[in-house]
């Protein structure tokens, strides 16, 4: 202790300063490092164990089963005029023997509904609408008078400037005990209601424990909130009527890193925080959930930027405060293909919205933050976020600051920060890499070698060009959210699935 | 030369010692980090080049067992002629192809045998499993049965059981209460399948649960299966303790509509696992137990939500007419949305002259809300709510 006291004694306070912020950065980067290397392992483990455990499952019985659950499949659009027959047409074709497809006109200026009307034979219907969770209103219901579509629900609301509004009315009108959530844009595989619902089937069902006699009754099963999958690009996939024909990485430099950046996160992240039942979020893009403890939980809140987290975040916390035990799952293989951001003005945006969804989701549930009583999302799950998501931009920014100040005072030693440089180079290189590798021992996506070899190069360039742009538009985000400044949803410019370029647009945060 | 190396270490290791501990750490992890970033590339290209192999292999291998099984099996001339499977011979010269020795392209055979058995049922079923039998495949399938590795051993039982195998009791009853939940779903489908005599022998010792998903897979087997001895399920749910299986025995009571169970089914209406009771009284309303419809009126009012709907349901598929202003009353004044509904669809299901007298009152007589909800249910168009 006296060394210690000592030391900080003989300097002035910048020094002593400085070296704290030295050492501090250091043990964090470190831990960081550690954390990526254990979900790295983690996220093999479960793998492992999915691919073994569903090697000789035969999911076709459940496409003949009554004792199938039914599913509610919730799609919002607004103004998709463009896209929205093919997508509605690829939402009814999924491997499933009982489900419905609930699509959400979110108040388009476009020809959306006009088009769903003609297209489908759609009729008004006198629907008892119950708002179990808050929307705007809805104005109209509509039903197929061709049976062939019996499967569909058009819902036309008021536009509630966000698509946690529109998904909420959709649950309203669900009427199975599950739920999926997608984007209407999004390519799904066929089988990934099949998919998704397992989980939920893998689980005991009620385990009732008595406790005093026969009248106090205590739940004593792991249920299963929400189950998620690996998302991809779709820029250069070829796909043909909403069906995925060949998988390729992205073409173009954007979304090819995010491919990486996709696969790095779900196979790699999800699946390793699947092993240790601390799944942070589903994606907005799919997720599959339970409708009964959804609604519970409030339902999606609307003026949230990290609507999927969040509602995860209450439906856990829900759980929680009622001694319930829950499991949220991930599948390792890709279900969904979502187009990704071509420009930097869209991809920023993005990138913005969900450093500022972050930021948000943090204030609002920072009663969770080390609290042992929410166990692992209060000592695992949000400590991890609250560090290495939302404080990785922040230490990465006064890091380079005091790097660029030790360069102009020379009190920069070079050969040691080369090789710290170097370290974290490689060891961003290797986790990417081992991510690929994993995914890889999923299922086999890309054709050739080159495009496997060619996506894991872009981890060497990762580092100079794309993780810039993450943290400085992360950066951005949070300081919108300090300032408080007014959040406006821009529109995407669609590119089409190399098919005829068409032009749409949707929102894209 | 080796002293130079040597000595060229140990002066490499002087310096390193030399270097602070978080240089030395750092340098450690970038050794750490490239091989590991190798090896990664390397596993990458070698599954690639392993399964482009596998590919290979089996494009050459398939149009052979093909061949073997086309010659040996459906093109077989003493098929048809009235002479029993047991007795109709194979080409042993076929069947000795060396390459037939590798494992690997033993599995293939097995692999496709089986897909081809699901698709031939009769005498052709008969023979390709002779044909399993005498190229000794079983045996593989028996030895992966006795490994410790769970995956393995439900590969082996899934192989027996397509091809119609029996496994002693000794050795697959264990298994039906594997403590590995995939293990033990594969061994009760092989048990339901392979035991020809008692397949639910192993509902009496099972005290691990079935779950939902098997469930679904045992539903299938069991109604699928030919020949299948179907006992009365209610003897289970009358004695069983594992919830899991009384829970299954209600849903197959229902499909097989075994109205003997009914009694059992109206003594589990006790239970305290609400769940539970909301599924028994599930199973009364598809048997249409008209003799539980009183019961369930009785117990109504103290039961939650769940247990309200399903005595709903159950009474508007039973449709006998005596509870019509029971359910009236529970539409006109419940202050639950989800009470109204099945309220009304269970008075619209009896479609009798009371019931369309019922309803035309709500509709002239209610208010806007309740016709709603009424019309709602009226609509053939909204199948599903």
């Amino acid at each position: 202790m006296k060394v210690i006291i000592d030391f900080f004694s003989r300097g002035t306070f910048w020094d002593v300063l400085g070296i704290f912020f030295q050492y501090a950065v250091f043990l964090y980067g470190t831990s960081l490092l550690i954390a990526y290397g254990i979900l790295a392992i983690l996220s093999l483990a479960s793998i492992r164990r999915y691919m073994k455990k569903n090697a000789n499952v035969d999911y076709n019985i459940i496409i003949e089963s009554p004792l199938a659950p039914g599913i509610s499949v919730i799609a919002p659009a607004f103004n998709e005029g463009v896209t929205i027959i093919s997508n509605v047409r690829s939402l009814l074709t999924f491997n499933y023997p009982k489900y419905e497809v609930i699509l959400i006109n979110d108040g388009s200026t476009d020809d959306t509904l006009e088009k769903l009307v003609n297209e489908f034979e759609l009729v008004q219907v006198d629907f008892a609408y119950r708002e179990k969770l808050l929307s705007k209103p809805v104005k109209r219901i509509f039903k197929s008078t061709n049976p062939a579509y019996d499967k569909l629900v058009v819902i036309d609301k008021v536009n509630g400037k966000s698509k946690a509004d529109a998904s909420n009315a959709g649950i309203n009108v669900a009427s199975y005990d599950y739920f999926l959530c997608t984007d209407v844009d999004c390519i799904l595989d066929k089988d990934t209601l099949i998919k998704l619902i397992k989980p939920f089937m893998d689980e005991e069902t009620s385990t009732v424990r008595e406790i005093n006699g026969d009248v106090q009754i205590q739940e004593d099963y792991k249920r299963v909130i929400a189950t998620g999958a690996t998302l991809r690009m779709v820029n250069s996939c070829e796909v043909d009527d909403g069906l995925i024909l060949r998988v390729r990485p992205p073409r173009r430099i954007l979304p090819r890193f995010q491919e990486m950046e996709y696969i790095r996160a779900f196979v790699l992240g999800k699946m390793g925080w699947d092993r240790i039942n601390s799944v942070p979020n589903v994606s907005g893009g799919l997720g599959m959930f339970d409708k009964d403890i959804a609604i519970k939980a409030g339902g999606y809140d609307s003026l949230s930027l990290a609507e999927d987290m969040d509602l995860i975040t209450r439906m856990g916390a829900f759980m929680t405060d009622n001694n319930k035990k829950y499991s949220v799952k991930y599948v390792p293989i890709t279900l969904c293909w979502t187009e990704g951001p071509t420009t930097l003005k869209v991809f920023g945006r993005q990138r913005a919205r969900w450093g500022r969804g972050l930021a948000q989701l943090m204030s609002t549930h920072r009663k969770i933050l080390f609290n042992p009583r929410y166990g692992r999302m209060g000592l695992i799950v949000f400590p991890y976020h609250f560090f290495y998501e939302l404080l990785a931009p922040i230490i990465e920014f006064l890091g380079i600051l005091f790097y660029i100040y030790l360069i102009i005072t020379r009190q920069i030693n070079w050969p040691y920060a080369i090789i710290l440089i170097v370290f974290v180079y490689t060891y961003s290189v290797m986790i990417t890499t081992i991510a690929l590798l994993w995914d890889q021992i999923t299922f086999k996506y890309y054709k050739t070698w080159g495009e496997t070899i060619g996506l894991c190069l872009m981890a060497f360039i990762e580092p100079f060009l794309y993780h810039p742009l993450i943290w400085f538009f992360a950066l951005k985000g949070y300081f919108n959210f300090i300032i408080g400044k007014k959040h406006v949803w821009g529109n995407m410019q669609r590119q089409g699935f190399n098919a005829p370029k068409k032009r749409s647009t949707v929102k894209a945060g | 030369m080796w002293n130079d190396l040597a000595n060229l270490l140990f002066l490499a290791y002087e310096q390193f010692s030399l270097l602070p501990l978080f240089i030395e750490i750092a340098l450690v992890l970038i050794f750490v980090a490239v091989m590991a970033t190798l090896i990664a590339y390397g596993s990458i290209l070698f599954r690639r080049y392993n399964s482009s192999v596998y590919q290979r292999r089996l494009a050459h291998l398939s149009p052979i067992i093909e061949d073997l099984i086309t010659e040996q099996v459906l093109l077989n001339e003493n098929l048809g002629k009235d002479i029993p499977v047991e007795e109709i011979e194979f080409d042993q010269h076929a069947l000795s192809n060396k390459a037939f020795r590798k494992p690997a392209v033993r599995q293939i055979i097995i692999d496709t045998l089986i897909r081809y058995r699901k698709n031939f049922r009769g005498e052709v079923g008969e023979l390709l499993r002779k044909l399993y039998i005498d190229m000794n495949l079983v045996e593989d399938s028996f030895s992966k049965l006795r490994t410790f590795k769970w995956e393995t051993k439900i590969k082996a039982l899934v192989e027996l059981t397509n091809m119609d195998i029996p496994i002693s009791d000794s050795m697959l009853l264990p298994l039906t209460n594997s403590q590995n939940p995939s293990l033990r779903a594969a061994s009760r489908n092989a048990y339901i399948q392979l035991s020809k005599n008692e397949p639910f022998k192993f509902f009496d010792i099972a005290t691990e649960p079935i779950l939902p998903w098997d469930q679904m897979e045992m539903f299938k087997i069991i109604t699928t299966t030919k020949d299948i001895t179907i006992p009365n399920f209610s003897r289970w749910v009358s004695y069983s303790n594992n919830k899991s299986i009384v829970s299954f025995c209600l849903r197959l009571i229902a499909h097989y509509d075994q109205r003997t169970a009914i009694p059992s089914v109206i003594d589990l209406l006790q239970t305290k696992d609400h769940q539970f009771r909301a599924q028994a009284i599930n199973c009364l309303g598809q048997l249409s137990a008209e003799i539980a419809e009183e019961k369930l009126v009785t117990i109504y009012t103290s039961q939650p939500l769940n247990c309200q709907i399903e005595i709903l349901k159950a009474i508007g598929k039973i449709s006998s007419g005596k509870h019509l202003e029971f359910l009236k009353n529970e539409f006109l004044y419940s202050s639950s949305f989800d009470i109204q509904m099945n309220a009304a669809r269970a008075i619209i299901r009896h479609n009798s002259q009371q019931s369309r007298y019922i309803i035309t009152d709500i509709l002239e007589n209610t208010n806007e809300e309740n016709q709603t909800i009424v019309k709602h249910c009226q609509n053939p168009l909204i199948k599903y709510q």
